[in-house]
């Protein structure tokens, strides 16, 4: 299918594209790996009056370590962030998360900063970003702008960032050695959405859990937080069975979505099961 | 899909009642929609869907299938095709009020029905949007109702009612308000116009303009009405391009933005116009302005009992349709190889009889 007529520009600096935007009359839209976009236009459910193509903002990429994080550039694909020694070392969670999207040409063009602008529940960087309490650092009109990123998502493939804000990096904090990490993703094909996606971290002291984090994805329109396992899980022992009993509250308070690839309680299911095994796998048992 | 929504509003169960089988100010709350006719119980108009990046369109009909006032029970079933695509969409909307006192309860049961594109795609997509639609409609429903200024709306809901109905909501009126506004053929002009009620929702403001002004306080026409162009300028997002947009819609209302900062809320309002004109227009006006005005002015239709007020509301759509207008060259060209093969056939007859003719 060939996608609706729309205009098109590729500023050369961050300041053009956000005066791009702005200008850019009601229905602008930035684009920048386009795996999320270009599949909405071509099947015409979006229908942009105007492109902002980050693609030219080299700016955007890399990872710098900026002490006790590291800021990532909004542009670096999810082939950089599988690949980078520093994500390896400092937040291998987030490479590891990267490594399972789609197939290895998404990755090489989809962008993170795009996957979180895009905010699709079912996405898996969201929730990942989300566990590792990284902000979220936007340019606007009016400057720049930091967003936590329990503060990011807003709704079903919807953010707060106000309409002529362009996401421009993502600030993760770097975490300790002692942290054990673990992305858990439900897919019936490889390159699949996640059905029900799990992001675990957990800090293990002295044969048991000192802290735990879980984000789940798809588990509602935004990507949430296991609170409940996380108090579960904090000072539980660091084995299968205590770690699978504090995984059984993980579907409490979500509002997973019923569709061709499962209901609710199905999802819920699967959100339990695979909270148990990435935790698990996060406290090294 | 199911949806349930609920909510309260500060009005008796027979002022509710009136507002939502009033079409004409229901359907601005739908946000996206608008609305292309009403013929009796019929109603033909157009949604628009927006959730981040996706915009669905769909064209279609509604009607009205039960409306039980003892009950209090109104079922409204749409139904309607996507303008850019072959999916369909179609709902059964049930909203059952119930007496309160002085405050109505509302229950909305939407029951919904979705195929094609939006629905293969989303993995739930539509669940999540038409859920998030059908809440900000029962919010918007909501404010409007408790909104309604009782004089502009006991004129506004006889005008549209039943006429069966509408003894019980006349008695319910203000006569002495009523018997005002027949007097001087305009709403009271130190009443504000009722539109500055309204959310600004129902200008169909781009999402961005929409979004800023929200931000920046502004939620209903009456607030944005007390602002200056320049304070509008000045709001994040709003350029000359969107100013000049608010204030087409605004006009189109008959309202315009403050001249200076000082000037307060009253001299804000633009004098309403002489109904008058608005029904002597020769050009037919449509459906949409029709509408607007009749809204604006609080229910004109209504309040002149004698007055030749029928061709302020809007004229129906003829039903019959001239194909060839609508679609024009297409089906010319569709028209083109019938025209052909019939002139050979026509012309072969004449050859034959000419040869039969010369033979005999």
């Amino acid at each position: 299918m060939i996608p609706a007529q729309f205009e098109y520009v590729r500023p050369s600096s961050l300041d053009e594209a956000v005066r791009a935007l702005a200008d850019g009359g009601d229905d602008a839209k930035v684009i920048a790996g386009g795996q999320s976009l270009l599949p909405l236009l071509r099947l015409r459910l979006a229908y942009p009056d105007l492109l902002v193509d980050v693609g030219g903002l080299d700016e955007l990429c890399g990872v710098t370590d900026q002490g006790d994080s590291l800021l990532i550039g909004a542009r670096t694909t999810h082939y950089h962030i599988v690949h980078d020694p520093m994500i390896a070392e400092h937040c291998g969670l987030l490479a590891q998360a990267a490594g399972t999207v789609a197939d290895p040409a998404v990755r090489h063009r989809g962008t993170l900063g795009g996957s979180l602008a895009h905010a699709d529940p079912a996405g898996d960087l969201p929730a990942v970003v989300l566990v590792l309490e990284a902000t979220l650092v936007a340019t606007g009109p009016n400057g720049r702008r930091e967003i936590p990123a329990g503060e990011f998502f807003a709704d079903y493939l919807t953010t707060t960032l106000s309409p002529g804000e362009i996401l421009t990096g993502i600030r993760v904090p770097k975490l300790g050695k002692d942290w054990g990490y673990r992305y858990e993703k439900f897919h019936r094909t490889a390159q699949a959405w996640a059905i029900v996606g799990v992001a675990a971290l957990a800090r293990r002291s002295n044969g048991q859990v000192a802290e735990a984090r879980v984000g789940l994805t798809n588990m509602g329109p935004v990507p949430v937080r296991a609170a409940a396992v996380e108090a579960a899980a904090a000072g539980a022992d660091a084995s299968a069975a205590a770690l699978t009993a504090a995984a059984a509250a993980a579907a409490d308070g979500t509002n997973p979505p019923a569709d061709l690839h499962g209901q609710p309680d199905y999802r819920s299911h699967l959100a339990r099961v695979l909270t148990g095994r990435a935790l698990a796998a996060a406290a090294g048992v | 899909m199911e949806l349930e929504h609920s909510f309260t509003v500060p009005v008796p169960k027979e002022r509710a009642w009136d507002v939502l089988l009033d079409v004409e100010r229901v359907a601005p709350c739908m946000p996206g929609a608008t609305l292309d006719a009403v013929t009796g119980d019929e109603i033909t108009g157009k949604i628009k869907v927006k959730v981040g990046p996706i915009t669905m369109t769909y064209a279609g009909t509604a009607r009205f299938t039960e409306r039980d006032k003892e009950a209090g029970v109104v079922t409204l079933e749409a139904s309607g095709k996507e303008t850019r695509g072959a999916g369909t969409a179609s709902a059964s909307v049930r909203s059952q009020l119930t007496d309160e006192g002085d405050s109505t309860h509302v229950t909305v049961r939407t029951n919904l029905n979705v195929t094609g594109k939006p629905a293969q795609f989303g993995r739930g997509v539509m669940t999540e949007v038409s859920g998030k639609l059908i809440g900000i409609f029962a919010d918007n429903l909501a404010s409007m109702i408790a909104a309604e200024p009782a004089a502009a709306d006991s004129g506004g809901t006889a005008a549209t009612a039943d006429p069966a109905d509408s003894g019980g909501t006349a008695a319910a009126a203000d006569p002495a308000d009523a018997e005002d506004d027949q007097d001087s053929g305009v709403p009271a002009d130190t009443v504000a116009s009722p539109d500055e009620a309204l959310p600004i929702d129902v200008l169909n403001l781009p999402t961005r303009a929409w979004s800023s002004l929200r931000q920046d306080g502004v939620q209903t026409l009456g607030d944005l009405v007390r602002r200056t162009p320049d304070q509008l300028l000045a709001i994040d997002n709003i350029g000359p391009a969107s100013l000049a947009e608010i204030s087409k819609r605004l006009e189109d209302r008959g309202l315009a933005l403050s001249e200076s900062a000082g000037a307060a809320a009253g001299s804000a309002v633009p004098s309403a116009r002489p109904a008058g004109d608005d029904v002597t227009t020769p050009s037919a006006p449509s459906y949409r302005d029709a509408a607007e005005r009749a809204a604006q002015n609080g229910g004109a239709p209504a309040d002149a009992g004698a007055a030749p007020r029928e061709p302020v509301r809007w004229q129906p759509q003829d039903e019959a349709i001239d194909l060839l207008g609508i679609a024009g060259l297409p089906v010319l060209k569709r028209a083109v190889p019938a025209a052909a093969g019939l002139l050979g056939l026509i012309l072969v007859i004449f050859g034959l009889r000419r040869r039969r003719a010369r033979r005999r």
